[in-house]
C-alpha cells in the first residue's frame, strides 16, 4: 500500500484519506475511537446490502497503531462542484439530489440506530446550552414521530459523486441512523443555510413536493438538528444555530 | 418512628430518589383517601385560602424567574385559582356517596384515582399549579408537580404554600410532592409511575403524556380567532379584544391571534383600536415583525409574554413604549403567514372579510393551522340567531365564546357563570385531548356505580271494552249509533261469511241506527299484503269513522293492517315488524292510531283471541315474507264476542283452534312476563278449554255451553298473552306452519307436550332474561295449572306427568295426530329443510318470552321428536 503525501485526497484534523489504487484509504487519528472505526464499517457493510451505489468497505486495519478503513474508490466529481461548475443546471442537479435522498429514504433501517437516541445524546451533550432549552429540545425530540427510515444524516451535495456516466455513488455513511425521513431534509436544508444559503429555500420547496410532506413537519426538526450540529462546535455557525434553538412550544 | 420507613431525600434530582417519594406519595394518598367528606372540605378551604394569600408574591416570583407576563395579571390568575376554584367546589360531593336514587336502586360512589402527575407550563406556573393542587386535595388525590426548569422555583412555592396549609389542616404528609431539579427524564418517570396524568403544555409535552401509558387529560395549543360581524358592538368587541389580548402579555392559550372584520364595520373597528393605544403596523413593519415572531416556523421565545413595546424594539419597529397590541393587517390565513400563528404575546392579526361566510372560512382556516379543539370568539348582536347557530356548527373548537374577551373568557365563570372554571381546557379528540370541556373535580374521580336487582314495570293492556255473551252483538253495537255517534262502518270480513249472512245482523244493526256501511269481504286465510291494499283502497275512498272486523284471526289481522295503512298511508312494513327485545325498547315508533276511525273486533272462531291482541300477521305475497306486526296500537277499541257467531264452526277448525287456546294460556302462564293479572285469565282460560273442548268439538251448536265457554276462554286467553306474550311452542309452530303448510293449531298441538317437557327441567341450559325471571321455576308454573285443574300428584314431578297425559288425552279427543309425518309431510323434505326452519323458529319474536333460552340443536332436537311422534 502506498501511503503517501501525493494520494492524500482530505486532510481533517481526526483523520487522512488516501487514494490507493481503486480503494481509499482512511487513516484515523490515535485517539479516534475504534468503535467509532468499527461502527462506520459496520454501518456501511448494512448500506451495501440495500443494493444503493454506495463505495464497498474492504477492510478495517491497524496501521502504525491507527485504525485505517479501506473502502471501494469511487470515481467522479461531487454534485457539490457540479453545481458550482454549472449554476444554470443547479435547480436540475437539485431535483436529482432530491430523487436520491427520497431513494435512501425509502429503505428501513431497523438494524442501524436511532436517530432519536443519537440526537439526545448530543443534546445532552451540550453543558454550555441552559437546562431548560435542552430541556424543551428533548421535549420537542420525544414528540417526533418515530420512524424507521434509512437516513444518511449527512447528506449534502459535496457526498455524492456523479461519474462521467452519470451514474451517481452516495458516500460517507458514518452518521447513518434509522429514522425520520424530516429530520434528514431538515439536516439538508440546515448544511445549505449554512454553507449556501441561496440554495436552501429552493432545496426545502423540492423536498417537501416532491415527498409530499409539509415544509412545517421538516421545520419542526429544525432546533433539533440545530442542537445537533452545534456540538461540532464551528464558531461561525454558533449565532445561527443558537438562534433556530431559540424557539418556545405552543402552550 | 418506624425505622423500616424508606427514607426520602429532601431534594428530588434523580429517578431513585423520585421512585422513593412517589412511594411515600402513594402511602400517603391511601391514608387521605380514608378521609371523610368534612375533613377534606376542611383542607380543602384551608388551601385555598392559604394559596389566596400569597397570589401577590407568587405572582411577582413567577414573572421575575420566567421572565414573562405581568405581575398584576398573575394575580388575577392566583386569585381565580384559588377564590373560583374553591367557590365552585365548595359544596360539591367528591367523596364516598354522592348521589343516590333509591327508587332506582342506583347510588354512585366517588373514589380518588390515586396519584396524579401534573405538568406545568412556563406561561401559567403558579396559577396552574394552585389550581391542580387543589382539585386534588377536593378529591383526595396525591399529586406530584413536573415543573418546567424555566419556571420551577415559583411553581415549587405554589405547591408548598398549597400543600403546608394542607398538612396544617389535618391532611397527611407528603400529599403534595413535586421535583426539584426536573429533567425530562424525570417527566417521564412521573408520568409513568402516576395513576393519571394533568397535562398542561405544548403538543411535545402533552404527546408524551399520551405516550406514557396512563390515562391522561391533556390540553393543547390554541390559535383563537375573533369574529367582528356588522351587527356588533364595535367599541365593546375591540376593548374586549384588547383587554383579552393584554392579559398578562397574551400568554393565556384562549387569547385572540387574529381578528377578522366585517368589511363596513372594519374602518370603524381599526380607528377604535388605533384610539385605544393599539399600534397599526407598516408595511415594512409587519415583515419585520414578522422576521421576528417566527424562526423556521417556529414561535421564537423571546417574544413570548413579551410587552408589544419589546418586540416592536426586538424587530427594529419604532413604537411608543405604551403601545397595547401590534397589530398586522395581513391577507394570507396559510401556515406561511407568520402572524396566522399563535403568537403568545400582544401581537394580533388584523384580517377584512367581505362578508360573513368569509368570515368563516378564514377563522376554520385560522383553526386548522393550529387552534383545532381550543377556542373561537364572536362579536354579533345576540338577535342574529341564524349566524351564531352557523358560527356554531363550523367552529370545531370546544368552546365558542360570544361577546367575550376570550382569555378570561375561556377559562370559565367570568363573563359566563356556567362555563366551568378551570385553567385547564380540554380540546377533544379535534386536539388529541380525551376531554372536551374545562377540567373539572369529576375528572379526577372513579365513579363507582352501585346498581340493585329492580323489577321491571308490568302493565295490563286490553281493548277499553270487551262484551260477551250469547246474544250480545247488537247491544253492543247500538254504542256505535246512540253513544259515539258514528256516521259511516266499514265491514272487513271473508267471502264465506259473507256469503253464509254473518254480516247481515251487522247491516240490519247499522242501517236501524241510520250508519251508512260498505262491506269489504274478500280476506282470504293467511291475507296477503295486496289483500290488504285493497282493502285499504276501498277504505280510504269510503272514509269511515269506524270498523268493523267480523271473522277469525285473518279477517281481524287484515282489518288491522287496513286501518293503520288508513290512518297513516306512509308506513313500512319492514320497519313495522322489526323484532324486539323489549317492546317498549323498540326502536320503531308506531303511529298514533283511532284518529280517524274506531276499530271494533268480532271473532267468528274460538282461537286466536285476536279481538283482544296487539298482534297481527301479513304476509307479502311477492317477496313470501310473513310481517308479524306487535304493538299495542293494534289493539281493537271494541270487542264483541257473541257466541251466536261462533255456532257452527266446522269440527276441523274447532279442534285446532280449540288447542291453540289451550298452548296461549300455557305460554301466557310460564312466560318470564307472567303476573298475576294474566295468570288468573290463563288459569281459568285453561280449564275451560279442559272441561268445554271436548264437547264443543263433539256436539258443536248443539253444546251452546261448550261453545259459549269456548269462546270466553279464547279471548281470555288472548288477554293473558297479549300482555305476557308467548313462547317457544308458538315459535316452533309458526315455522313449522309456513314450512310444511300445517294449520297453526295442529302445529302448536304436535310439538307442545315435547316443549312443556323442555320448558319444565330444572336445569335448563340458559334461562329467560328478565328481572321477574329469577331462577328456573317452569315445572313449578306447570304444576299449578295442574293443580287448578284437578290433577295432583304425590309431588311435582308426578303431577306434571299428569298434565302431560291429560294433554295427550285431550289432543287424542279432538282428533289431533301424534306426529308430523302423519300430516304428511315427506321426511326427506323436512329433513333438508330442519336446519333453515330451526334457526327461524329461534329467530322467532316469540323465543324471547320463554322461561327457557333456547339452543338451536335444542330446538332441532324437538322438531325432530315431533317429526316421528317419538315417545317423549
Amino acid at each position: 500500500m502506498e501511503l503517501t503525501k501525493d494520494n492524500i485526497i482530505v486532510q481533517r484534523p481526526y483523520k487522512t484519506v488516501y487514494r490507493c489504487g481503486d480503494t481509499v484509504v482512511k487513516i484515523f487519528s490515535k485517539d479516534h475511537p475504534k468503535t467509532g472505526v468499527f461502527n462506520e464499517a459496520l454501518i456501511t457493510a448494512y448500506v451495501e446490502t440495500t443494493g444503493l451505489p454506495i463505495p464497498a468497505v474492504k477492510s478495517v486495519d491497524c496501521i502504525d497503531g491507527c485504525w485505517a478503513l479501506t473502502i471501494e474508490r469511487a470515481d467522479g466529481r461531487t454534485l457539490e462542484a457540479k453545481m458550482a461548475e454549472e449554476p444554470e443546471k443547479r435547480t436540475e442537479y437539485l431535483e436529482k439530489f432530491v430523487d436520491i435522498q427520497l431513494r435512501v429514504n425509502s429503505f428501513k433501517a431497523t438494524h442501524l440506530r436511532n436517530t432519536r437516541d443519537k440526537m439526545e445524546e448530543e443534546i445532552n451533550s451540550l453543558k454550555n446550552l441552559d437546562p431548560s432549552t435542552r430541556y424543551e429540545l428533548l421535549q420537542r425530540l420525544h414528540g417526533m414521530p418515530r420512524h424507521t427510515k434509512l437516513c444518511h444524516g449527512d447528506f449534502v451535495p459535496s457526498n455524492i459523486l456523479i461519474a462521467d456516466d452519470g451514474s451517481y455513488k452516495i458516500i460517507d455513511w458514518a452518521h447513518a441512523t434509522q429514522g425520520n425521513a424530516g429530520a434528514d431534509a431538515a439536516i439538508s436544508y440546515m448544511r445549505f443555510c449554512l454553507t449556501d444559503p441561496s440554495m436552501a429555500e429552493e432545496y426545502l420547496k423540492i423536498f417537501s413536493k416532491k415527498s409530499d410532506t409539509a415544509i412545517q413537519y421538516v421545520q419542526k426538526w429544525m432546533p433539533i438538528v440545530a442542537a445537533a450540529q452545534l456540538t461540532k462546535g464551528v464558531p461561525e455557525e454558533k449565532e445561527l444555530l443558537e438562534q433556530w434553538i431559540s424557539v418556545a412550544e405552543y402552550e | 418512628m418506624d425505622t423500616n420507613e424508606p427514607k426520602i431525600p429532601e431534594i428530588i434530582d434523580a429517578p431513585e430518589a423520585l421512585a422513593a417519594k412517589m412511594q411515600a406519595m402513594r402511602a400517603a394518598q391511601a391514608v387521605y383517601a380514608g378521609y371523610t367528606q368534612e375533613q377534606v372540605d376542611t383542607i380543602f378551604k384551608a388551601a385555598a385560602i392559604a394559596a389566596n394569600k400569597a397570589r401577590i408574591p407568587l405572582a411577582r416570583m413567577a414573572v421575575e424567574e420566567t421572565g414573562m407576563g405581568v405581575v398584576e395579571d398573575k394575580v388575577i390568575k392566583n386569585h381565580f385559582a384559588s377564590e373560583y376554584i374553591f367557590h365552585a367546589y365548595e359544596h360539591t360531593k367528591t367523596c364516598d356517596v354522592i348521589e343516590e336514587d333509591p327508587v332506582f336502586g342506583t347510588k354512585k360512589i366517588a373514589e380518588p384515582l390515586g396519584l396524579i402527575a401534573a405538568v406545568i407550563p412556563t406561561t401559567n406556573p403558579t396559577s396552574t399549579a394552585i389550581f391542580k393542587a387543589l382539585i386534588c386535595l377536593k378529591t383526595r388525590n396525591a399529586i406530584i408537580f413536573s415543573p418546567h426548569p424555566r419556571a420551577k422555583k415559583c411553581t415549587i412555592a405554589a405547591a408548598k404554600t398549597v400543600y403546608d396549609a394542607a398538612v396544617a389542616a389535618g391532611a397527611p404528609k407528603d400529599i403534595i410532592g413535586w421535583i426539584d431539579v426536573p429533567s425530562l427524564e424525570l417527566t417521564n418517570d412521573v408520568m409513568k409511575g402516576s395513576d393519571c396524568i394533568l397535562a398542561t403544555g405544548g403538543p411535545g409535552m402533552v404527546h408524551a403524556a399520551y405516550s406514557s401509558g396512563k390515562p391522561a387529560l391533556g390540553v393543547g395549543a390554541g390559535n383563537v380567532p375573533a369574529i367582528i360581524d356588522s351587527s356588533a358592538d364595535v367599541r365593546m368587541a375591540v376593548n374586549s379584544i384588547i383587554h383579552s389580548k393584554t392579559f398578562d402579555n397574551g400568554m393565556i392559550c384562549a387569547s385572540e391571534q387574529s381578528v377578522t372584520v366585517l368589511e363596513d364595520v372594519y374602518s370603524e373597528a381599526k380607528k377604535e383600536f388605533t384610539a385605544r393605544g393599539c399600534y397599526f403596523l407598516k408595511e415594512d413593519e409587519i415583515d419585520k415583525v414578522r422576521n421576528t415572531i417566527l424562526i423556521n416556523g417556529a414561535l421564537n421565545a423571546k417574544i413570548v409574554g413579551q410587552s408589544a413595546y419589546k418586540i416592536a424594539r426586538l424587530s427594529g419597529v419604532d413604537v411608543p413604549e405604551n403601545t397595547k397590541i401590534l397589530i398586522g393587517e395581513v391577507e394570507s390565513v396559510e401556515p406561511a403567514e407568520a402572524f396566522a400563528h399563535e403568537k403568545l404575546s400582544p401581537v394580533l392579526a388584523m384580517y377584512k372579510a367581505k362578508d360573513f361566510e368569509d368570515a368563516l372560512e378564514k377563522a376554520e382556516r385560522l383553526i386548522a393551522d393550529g387552534g383545532y379543539g381550543h377556542s373561537s370568539s364572536l362579536y354579533i348582536n345576540t338577535d342574529e340567531k341564524e349566524k351564531m347557530a352557523l358560527h356554531a356548527a363550523r367552529m370545531k373548537t370546544c368552546r365558542i365564546l360570544i361577546n367575550t374577551p376570550s382569555s378570561q373568557g375561556g377559562i370559565g365563570d367570568l363573563y359566563n357563570f356556567k362555563l366551568t372554571p378551570s385553567l385547564t381546557l380540554g380540546c377533544g379528540s379535534w386536539g388529541g385531548n380525551s376531554i372536551s370541556h374545562n377540567v373539572t373535580v369529576m375528572d379526577l374521580l372513579n365513579i363507582k356505580t352501585v346498581a340493585e336487582r329492580r323489577e321491571n314495570m308490568l302493565w295490563f293492556r286490553t281493548p277499553e271494552k270487551v262484551y260477551f255473551k250469547r246474544g250480545c252483538m247488537p247491544v253492543a253495537l247500538d254504542e256505535l249509533g246512540t253513544v259515539m255517534g258514528k256516521k259511516k262502518a266499514f265491514i272487513v270480513t271473508d267471502t264465506f261469511l259473507y256469503q253464509n249472512g254473518y254480516v247481515k245482523p251487522i247491516e240490519e244493526k247499522l242501517d236501524s241506527m241510520g250508519i251508512r256501511h260498505t262491506c269489504f269481504y274478500d280476506v282470504a286465510p293467511d291475507p296477503t299484503l295486496g289483500c290488504a291494499r285493497e282493502g285499504t283502497k276501498a277504505m280510504t275512498d269510503f272514509a269511515p269513522d269506524c270498523i268493523i272486523a267480523l271473522g277469525g284471526g285473518s279477517a281481524m289481522d287484515a282489518a288491522k293492517i287496513m286501518w293503520v295503512m288508513y290512518e297513516n298511508p306512509d308506513v313500512n312494513f319492514a320497519d313495522m315488524a322489526m323484532d324486539f327485545m323489549d317492546i317498549r325498547k323498540r326502536i320503531y315508533t308506531y303511529p298514533k292510531m283511532g284518529t280517524k276511525a274506531y276499530f271494533v273486533a268480532i271473532p267468528t272462531s274460538s282461537g286466536t283471541g285476536s279481538e283482544v291482541t296487539p298482534f297481527a300477521i301479513i304476509t307479502d305475497e311477492n317477496t313470501h315474507t310473513k310481517y308479524p306486526l306487535a304493538d299495542y296500537e293494534l289493539l281493537p277499541n271494541m270487542a264483541i264476542v257473541d257466541t251466536d257467531n261462533m255456532m257452527n264452526q266446522p269440527k276441523g277448525l274447532t279442534s285446532a283452534s280449540g288447542i291453540d287456546v289451550l298452548t296461549h294460556a300455557f305460554e301466557a302462564y310460564v312466560s318470564v312476563m307472567a303476573s298475576d293479572f294474566t295468570d288468573g285469565l290463563a288459569l281459568k282460560a285453561t280449564k275451560n278449554v279442559f272441561d268445554y273442548l271436548p264437547s264443543a268439538y263433539e256436539n258443536g251448536a248443539k253444546d251452546p255451553e261448550a261453545r259459549d265457554r269456548m269462546a270466553t276462554a279464547s279471548c281470555m286467553a288472548g288477554m293473558a298473552f297479549a300482555n305476557a306474550f308467548l313462547g317457544l311452542n308458538h315459535s316452533l309452530a309458526h315455522k313449522l306452519g309456513a314450512f310444511h303448510h300445517i294449520p297453526h293449531g295442529i302445529a302448536n298441538a304436535l310439538v307442545l307436550v315435547y316443549v312443556m317437557r323442555y320448558n319444565a327441567d330444572p336445569v335448563p341450559t340458559k334461562m329467560g332474561t328478565f328481572p321477574q325471571y329469577q331462577y328456573p321455576h317452569t315445572l313449578e308454573r306447570y304444576c299449578e295449572i295442574a293443580r287448578y285443574n284437578g290433577l295432583v300428584g304425590k309431588d311435582d314431578k308426578e303431577t306434571f306427568e299428569l298434565l302431560i297425559k291429560k294433554v295427550k288425552e285431550l289432543k287424542k279427543t279432538i282428533g289431533i295426530k301424534d306426529s308430523i309425518k302423519e300430516y304428511g309431510v315427506d321426511e326427506k323434505y323436512f329433513l333438508d329443510t330442519l336446519d333453515e326452519m330451526t334457526e327461524q323458529a329461534f329467530n322467532d319474536q316469540c323465543t324471547g318470552a320463554n322461561p327457557r333460552y333456547p339452543l338451536m340443536s335444542e330446538m332441532k332436537e324437538i322438531y325432530l321428536k315431533a317429526y316421528y311422534g317419538k315417545e317423549d
